[in-house]
């Protein structure tokens, strides 16, 4: 498929633990940070919009993102990959895929629409969840539809 | 009694409406006002910096950028881009056949224009042969612009003067005969009801550009917007209020003279509605102040914070503009505080005073929807819209599932998604996740609504997708 933007192996991490929510969104936000795609304030506009509403979007998925006004602190558009094996509580919910958003005006939205559809198969959420590598990852988060 | 309310509600209702729908034609463009305001305060004649060359910026600004931008708004408004491509169209027409700067005539053109193309694409969707669109559109709009530009430089233009005149006239004849604090007994109760915005930029704005054009100044900016009103009462609640307003007051003021949103004192007023007449001796007195110093601002002052008051002062106006705030500051604190202190009515506390500005306001976004129409049966719905907070995560995602699924099923519906806070008035089935969904009814009351917790859920998407499909072929 033809995007404006790929997934980076740099921004995908295997086999992660969280003791709950707050820990998961952080990390995906410093993955982030870390690789220069958000200022470090935006890992508190993502608690702050978590807080605000769950970013827990269902089918064991979580997708944490800052708030509109923390638009100004995203450098560059990326999605961050956290695969949680075990499970992390999202409210009443298990999220397994913890997918960080940082996005510059609508650039990350094919991306992220083509991983919608992809996710809203339970039996693709459980092959991301199973997979082995972060190729492996990509690969099945970037299948056509 | 009751219906007596609701007869009374429903005028407010009503001018709410209208006084919304006219500032939202003037609200966003302020910023293209003040660039003009800048311009014209550093380069005409009696500016801070008479440049000739420089100076010729502002007529043409005034005659044609600024009318033609609410002409644009206002179409747009009722039809989008087409509406307000259509509304410019209309504006020009009036623009060129009359003298003056067409403010009145954009704010009746553009909406006008708007109204025409929507009712022409209403009339023939779906009637259009495949390929045809393109040209069919840009057609249409050529046209009925074309028309309603004649139109307007033939029949409007010449309305819209003499309406303009009158107009004019009456503000004119009002400040000569020194009668322009009277203004105030209008505006500080409308104001207390959310007629803010609608007064001022709706009415006195465009008046008042009138006169900067002839004059190089206006005091009626000054009406609604001098901050001083507000800060004296704000401050006497400060003094000598009680509980909760007391402690309030102090953050309020700032919040109110610097920064110049006055509806945070709204609340104060309402807990004990005696309290207008403070409001409106002190506005009063201030407009009289500004009268005898003859001061004036150059543009609208927006939003009425002391900070842009001073910014938009006419040249030589600042002892005077400076003498109207603390006038009618001072004059408003004393009457509060002798009110506050003598009357024994019991007051409302502030908690339910603010409830009843959230009423109010609530009504106010109720009344922006300015098509109102019941929610649109499910067969006949053409766009699903997804809202989230901020129309990147959530949403999206949602609604690429569910656009997946109605194309699989042929089904020629729009699916898009976007913020709570910019959700189209003429939306018709909306989908947030259950903890936003109130907020989208308060935004778009006449939208069906549903909610998801699951932005994800095939299943809920495919029900969805089913039940429309059901509805479609009931009809059909």
């Amino acid at each position: 498929m033809t995007t404006t933007m790929n997934l980076s192996p740099e921004l995908v991490l295997l086999n992660q633990q969280f003791a709950d929510e707050t820990a998961a969104i952080t990390a995906a936000g410093q993955l982030l940070v870390d690789h220069g795609y958000v200022e470090a304030g935006y890992i508190d506009s993502m608690q702050e919009r978590h807080a605000l509403s769950t970013v827990y979007i269902g089918n064991h998925v979580a997708i944490p993102h800052g708030t509109e006004s923390a638009k100004s602190q995203v450098k560059k558009t990326g999605l961050s990959i956290l695969q949680v094996p075990q499970g992390v509580t999202f409210g009443t919910e298990q999220a397994r895929l913890v997918i960080g958003i940082a996005g510059v005006g609508d650039e990350h939205l094919e991306l992220l629409s083509n991983i919608a559809v992809i996710c809203s198969d339970e039996e693709n959420v459980e092959r991301i969840v199973a997979a082995t590598s972060k190729e492996e990852i990509i690969a099945l988060l970037t299948a056509e539809v | 009694m009751a219906t007596a309310q609701n007869g009374a509600r429903g005028i407010r209702v009503q001018v709410q409406r209208f006084g919304s729908f006219l500032s939202g034609m003037v609200m966003p463009n302020i910023g293209a006002f003040i660039a003009w305001g800048i311009i014209t305060a550093l380069f005409i004649p009696t500016g801070w910096a008479p440049n000739k060359e420089l100076g010729e910026l502002v007529g043409p600004t005034i005659t044609y950028l600024l009318p033609l931008l609410i002409g644009y708004t206002g179409g747009k408004l009722m039809h989008d881009v087409r509406g307000g491509v259509v509304g410019t169209l209309a504006t020009m027409g009036v623009i060129v056949g009359t003298e003056i700067p067409m403010f009145l005539g954009a704010m009746i053109m553009g909406p006008l224009g708007g109204y025409v193309i929507k009712k022409f694409d209403q009339l023939i969707e779906g009637k259009i042969k495949p390929g045809l669109e393109m040209l069919v559109n840009n057609f249409s709009v050529g046209i009925i612009g074309g028309l309603l530009m004649l139109g307007g430089f033939k029949v409007f233009g010449p309305l819209m003067t003499g309406l303009d005149d009158i107009m004019a006239a009456a503000v004119g004849a009002i400040v000569s005969a020194h009668l322009l604090p009277l203004a105030s007994l209008f505006i500080e109760p409308a104001k207390i009801l959310f007629l803010n915005n609608a007064i001022n930029h709706g009415i006195l704005s465009p008046l008042g550009l009138d006169q900067v054009n002839e004059a190089g100044k206006s005091v009626l900016f000054l009406l609604e917007a001098n901050p001083g009103p507000g800060l004296g009462l704000l401050l006497a609640y400060s003094f000598f209020g009680s509980g909760a307003a007391k402690k309030t007051a102090p953050g309020a003021a700032f919040i109110q003279f610097i920064g110049g949103i006055h509806e945070i004192y709204f609340p104060y007023v309402l807990m004990k509605p005696v309290l207008l007449l403070a409001m409106i001796a002190g506005g009063m007195s201030g407009i009289l102040t500004f009268v005898l110093f003859d001061v004036g601002l150059v543009a609208p002052a927006s939003p009425g914070s002391i900070i842009a008051v001073l910014a938009m002062a006419s040249r030589g106006s600042y002892v005077g503009l400076i003498a109207g705030v603390l006038v009618s500051a001072s004059v408003t604190f004393v009457v509060s505080t002798v009110l506050l202190k003598t009357s024994k009515a019991k007051e409302t506390s502030l908690e339910e005073a603010s409830a009843n500005v959230s009423a109010m306001k609530g009504k106010q976004s109720i009344a922006s929807t300015l098509v109102s129409a019941d929610a649109k049966p499910l067969a006949e719905v053409e766009h699903i819209i997804f809202a989230c907070d901020a129309g990147m995560g959530s949403s999206a995602m949602g609604a690429s599932v569910l656009r997946n699924k109605i194309n699989k099923a042929g089904l020629p519906i729009k699916v898009t998604n976007t913020s709570i806070s910019q959700l189209p008035q003429n939306a018709e089935l909306i989908i947030t996740h259950r903890d936003l969904t109130e907020r989208a009814k308060e935004q778009v009351p006449t939208a069906e609504h549903r909610s998801v917790d699951n932005f994800l859920n095939a299943g809920y998407y495919d029900q969805l997708v089913h039940e429309i499909e059901t509805a479609r072929n009931k009809i059909s």
